[in-house]
């Protein structure tokens, strides 16, 4: 075929394609065109909407399944504020991730028991200090205020009534024992007044040299520390 | 007449006036010196003994000022016989009822009723709590204080439960140290929750720290055989009273508690871990 040959018959096929379109164009209604083409651009998405689900529990499920890129996001986003929980909740430093208080029973008590050793060394210690302050009192050192002596007497008064629950319960009997005899004596000092303190003093001072009271105090004072 | 009769009354009146002094100063001195004898023989814990004084100075003197106070030495010698609990309960509870009692008796007293009434508890009566409970409303702290620390060592834990809002008082408002440990621990049995809440209300400036914590872990173990979180405040005592084995093994690598708290006190983060000869791990944080 020469180039002629080809020409014509290019032209004879075009001729047959017009045709087709006159003959189309022909059929179309030009006015109502716009008004279908925008119904069915509108109809078309309530049409592609799949029928929903049964209303329950999983339901929400298959909008994750035709939404993967919502469901990964919101995937995404607990799995990223669970971990940011536990790396904020977790300790910076030690091994365990508990920060609540707690101890066992039996730890408490051998806690309460090395509490009732100090506190009994320490009451020990200022009762020593009192009864030399009386000593002072009742003889030729300078004498304590009766106000201050009374009121030290009631601080020590309150203390013994705590370690009474802890030496029963430890059965520290020795240190009770003195404990009590000293308590005694707080009382006594406790209410005694300004004018009357020279006489009763003197027979406190006279009950504790009898009763070697400073001496079995520094003996308890021993076994105490001796526990350390 | 009548002059004579007035002068003869008045003559009789000044005549026997210093005669009746002394006879008051004679009883005065005759109870009191009995009632001094009550307190030597309490001091000396002859209970028996001391009882029959108390009777005799509430028989023959029964308006004494003496025989009042007496009421509560008769509490301590029942107290201290151990076997009259109740008779002793009800001393304590006249004393405290008497008008003019003292004070500082009136502590005493209430703080021995409520010893006694955790005895009787722990001993099946379990109205006896009642008495506990109630001072739980004191006005007086040192009453209330001590209602609640007892209140706690009470095995029923739903009872015991009932301390912790005094306890939590204790901790935020008190500042004795003795105190203030007692009443961490008393909580730390009953209600840790409430101690941590309670901490955790304290200024942070009071402690650099809020909780120490121990782990103890056998060899080849990963749970601990041993482990607690408590406040800082009581890390001294805690690390006190570790048991006397893992105490042993601290104390020969080197450490003693003093040098625990200090390497712990460098850093605020710091973890200190100790391994024993039989392969156990001690491990100390603060945070």
């Amino acid at each position: 075929m020469n180039n002629d040959d080809e020409m014509k018959f290019f032209l004879k096929e075009t001729e047959a394609v017009r045709e087709e379109i006159r003959r189309v164009s022909g059929s179309v209604d030009w006015e109502a065109l716009p008004g279908l083409i925008a119904d069915k651009a509108l109809a078309e998405p309530r049409r592609a909407e799949p029928a929903w689900p049964a209303a329950g529990p999983w339901g929400w499920l298959w909008a994750l399944r035709m939404k993967p890129v919502l469901a990964g996001l919101a995937a995404g986003l607990v799995v990223g504020a669970a971990a940011m929980y536990f790396i904020l909740k977790a300790p910076s430093a030690g091994p365990a991730a508990d920060s609540a208080y707690y101890a066992s029973g039996e730890f408490l008590d051998r806690a309460e028991l090395e509490m009732a050793r100090r506190n009994t060394l320490d009451y020990l210690e200022k009762s020593q200090y009192m009864l030399l302050d009386v000593f002072d009192s009742a003889g030729k050192g300078p004498a304590e205020p009766a106000a201050l002596r009374n009121e030290r007497a009631r601080d020590l008064l309150q203390k013994k009534k705590y370690l009474n629950a802890q030496l029963e319960r430890f059965q520290m009997a020795k240190a009770k024992a003195i404990c009590d005899q000293i308590e005694m004596l707080f009382r006594e000092l406790s209410e005694i007044s300004e004018e009357m303190s020279a006489t009763e003093l003197q027979r406190i001072r006279v009950l504790v040299e009898e009763r070697q009271l400073l001496l079995k105090i520094n003996l308890v004072k021993r076994e105490l520390q001796s526990g350390v | 007449m009548r002059k004579v009769t007035l002068i003869i009354c008045l003559g009789l009146v000044l005549g026997l006036m210093p005669a009746a002094s002394a006879l008051r100063a004679d009883v005065q001195t005759a109870d009191e010196s009995l009632f001094r004898e009550v307190k030597l023989l309490v001091f000396d814990k002859d209970w028996r003994t001391a009882l029959g004084k108390i009777d005799e100075l509430r028989e023959k003197f029964p308006y004494s000022p003496w025989a009042g106070e007496a009421l509560f030495y008769k509490g301590e010698c029942l107290n201290g016989l151990g076997d009259r609990d109740r008779e002793a309960l009800r001393a304590y509870k006249d004393y405290i009822q008497l008008v003019g009692a003292r004070q500082n008796l009136i502590e005493e007293a209430e703080g021995r009723i409520i010893d006694i009434a955790l005895d009787l508890y722990e001993g099946g009566d379990a109205g006896a709590l009642r008495d506990i409970e109630t001072r739980l409303g004191a006005a007086n702290d040192v009453i209330r204080y001590y209602a609640a620390y007892k209140l706690s060592f009470v095995s029923d834990k739903k009872e015991a439960v009932k301390a912790a809002p005094v306890l939590k008082k204790i901790v935020e408002t008190e500042t004795d140290p003795e105190l203030l440990d007692r009443a961490r621990i008393a909580l730390l049995r009953v209600s840790p929750e409430s101690l941590k809440a309670a901490e955790e209300g304290q200024p942070r400036a009071r402690t650099t720290a809020r909780t120490l914590h121990i782990s103890i872990r056998a060899a080849g173990q990963k749970e601990p055989a041993f482990s607690l979180n408590i406040p800082f405040a009581l890390a001294d005592l805690a690390l006190s009273a570790l048991d006397d084995e893992d105490k042993a093994a601290i104390r020969k690598k080197g450490y003693d508690i003093n040098k625990i708290m200090n390497e712990l006190a460098k850093s605020k983060e710091s973890l200190l871990r100790i391994a024993g000869d039989d392969g156990s791990i001690i491990e100390i944080w603060i945070d």
